[in-house]
């Protein structure tokens, strides 16, 4: 690119890789766009969050606080409780994510490392249940687990969804990269299944699992059809996106838009800063399981 | 393959596939069955009473349950078709600004679209419902320093349900565009680099070579938009309840308001029932469609 004792960087200018040309500042451009497009809603709402309620409602809308107060972060505990909320959300999602990954290694090493009849069959209906809008279900889910006499707890919300189709399709992917011999090798040895799984292949795969266990805390931490509908009414089981709802209809008429996105902002600081830090296996796995394949 | 082998594989099966059978396939078949029975979900299941097709003549019928389900089922097409229509150009677009390496920052670009889809729906709804605030806004207040007039956004029946697809789609987008970027990285630069030295412009390579062989990936894109759309629900349980005069009642929204809240499990079920059977239909359509054009 650039000539053997030439002044210039190599990287050249600012953000260009090299010396920029008119297209380039039109592709510069258009990044900054989509990026600031992409940031906005979320940044209003930590601005709002830091308004005063007058702020909130002024027209036309104030885009920063006057003085920022994170008076509304403490006035949202005498609306909901948020300590417990944020508990009930961990709580669902940290145990069904736990069962997820369970289930989906034992499956997803059976499917990749052993011949059975019916191995194509059975996971090609499990496959299809991926495809299966939750709405689908509902009704008659709803009634089973009234009938076993879950409805009202954080149980009835998580048992249901100890596996599912996405984990199991994405171990089998990844374990069945991981080389027979060394399976072999352990069977030589007398290791159990079991033991060969946990002991020896699931270590070999800690980058799928890591991503597994992200996207299913960060669904479940979001997830809002299914608590809703079998919390009804039991508030104190209700994990934080569901008790954001009643701040909403708390909230309505009068001028508390600062609350709203204060318990917005709660809400998402979690599963956010979980993908700040882990974003490099979201992207992978997402990239391997979806269309590699 | 020795028997202990043949039980181990059971024992690894049995935690999934009990679960997967007794919480999706088991109420899937029970759907199916209590769409052909009249049934109320605060009872048992040994209360419902056969109706044959009764429950289908009805959503499908004269009376109000059939218009405001025939209603439903086309506001959630119409919102299907807005996403895919939105989503597959603009994750095509934002795919080619992440992926290209003349200018840095893509790969911070790509986190930052991919932030949104991490956040929940609910969060995303009650921010968006501010953002388009008539009056104290700031989209009406941005429109209006472009000379634009301020839009009702969620407050009329016209604009109410793509207001929501544009609050859907900017929370999506992320993912989609990782999918492009992940069909784009497998497009072999020998193709551009021949294409090239033939003279093609860029123009020229993006609809012989890249849209061609992101063919597969947006099919696979296809299909996930769609069933995303008709999941959506927070929006609308939250902001507009299906309203304005029932513009944003879409289908997941109408089927538990149905068959959770007034306890029509039979009518609730049937809507289910066709809400499955339309997907399976549009999503075959799509793949006959994507082979056909594979065959010319």
């Amino acid at each position: 690119m650039s000539a053997a004792g030439e002044w210039r960087p190599r990287r050249g200018l600012f953000f260009f890789r090299s010396r920029p040309t008119s297209g380039d500042y039109i592709v510069a451009t258009l990044m900054l766009v989509v990026a600031v497009a992409s940031a906005f809603p979320l940044v209003w709402m930590v601005l709002s969050s830091l308004k005063t309620p007058a702020e909130t409602m002024q027209v036309p809308p104030a885009w920063l606080p006057e003085s920022p107060s994170l008076e509304a972060f403490g006035k949202v505990s005498g609306v909901i409780n948020v300590g417990r909320s944020m508990l009930n959300s961990a709580v669902i999602a940290a145990i069904t994510t736990a069962g997820i990954i369970v289930t989906s290694l034992m499956a997803g090493y059976a499917f990749a490392k052993h011949r059975f009849h019916g191995r194509n069959a059975l996971f090609a209906l499990l496959i299809a249940t991926m495809f299966l809008p939750p709405i689908v279900t509902l009704i008659p889910l709803y009634r089973m687990i009234g009938t076993i006499g879950l409805d009202g707890s954080l149980a009835g919300v998580v048992l249901p969804n100890l596996a599912n189709a996405f984990g199991i399709f994405l171990m089998r992917q990844f374990i069945a990269g991981v080389p027979d011999d060394l399976i072999d090798a352990a069977r030589m040895d007398g290791a159990s299944e079991m033991r060969i799984l946990f002991v020896i292949v699931a270590p070999l795969v800690t980058p799928a699992v890591a991503a597994l266990a992200l996207f299913a805390f960060v669904y479940h931490w979001n997830s809002y059809l299914w608590p809703l509908t079998v919390l009804q009414g039991n508030a104190d089981q209700y994990p934080i996106v569901i008790s954001l709802s009643r701040l909403l209809s708390y909230n309505r008429g009068a001028m508390n838009t600062n609350l709203v996105m204060a318990g917005a902002t709660l809400a998402v600081l979690p599963p956010l800063v979980l993908f700040v830090f882990l974003q490099r296996f979201f992207v992978d796995s997402i990239v391997s399981s979806g269309v590699k394949g | 393959m020795t028997r202990t082998h043949q039980h181990s594989v059971w024992m690894m099966l049995t935690p999934a596939v009990s679960l997967i059978g007794a919480f999706i396939v088991v109420p899937m078949v029970l759907t199916v069955w209590l769409s052909l029975q009249d049934w109320s979900t605060q009872t048992g299941f040994q209360t419902a009473e056969f109706v044959g097709l009764d429950n289908f003549r009805e959503i499908f019928g004269a009376t109000s349950v059939g218009r405001d389900f025939k209603g439903a089922l086309v506001n959630t097409a119409l919102y299907t078709l807005m996403s895919v229509a939105l989503i597959l150009p603009v994750s095509v677009g934002l795919g080619l600004l992440v992926y290209q390496r003349n200018v840095a920052g893509g790969n911070a670009l790509r986190t930052i679209l991919f932030s949104t889809y991490m956040v929940p729906m609910i969060a995303v709804a009650l921010v968006w419902s501010k953002l388009y605030s008539p009056s104290e806004g700031p989209i009406n207040q941005m429109l209006g320093w472009l000379g634009i007039g301020p839009q009702p956004w969620l407050s009329s029946p016209s604009t109410a349900l793509v207001s929501i697809v544009v609050l859907n789609v900017w929370q999506q987008i992320g993912y989609f565009t990782v999918l492009v970027v992940a069909g784009l990285t497998q497009i072999p630069t020998s193709l551009y680099e021949a294409a090239t030295i033939d003279g093609a412009d860029g123009r020229q390579q993006f609809t012989a070579i890249t849209l061609p062989l992101l063919k597969r990936t947006l099919l696979f894109s296809a299909v996930i938009a769609i069933i995303n759309a008709v999941q959506v629900f927070e929006p609308v349980a939250l902001i507009t309840q299906g309203g304005p005069v029932g513009s944003t009642n879409v289908l997941t929204y109408h089927i538990r308001r149905v068959g959770i809240e007034r306890a029509q499990g039979g009518l609730g079920s049937a809507m289910a029932v066709t809400l499955m059977l339309s997907l399976i239909v549009v999503i075959f359509a799509l793949f006959a469609f994507a082979r056909k054009g594979d065959d010319e």
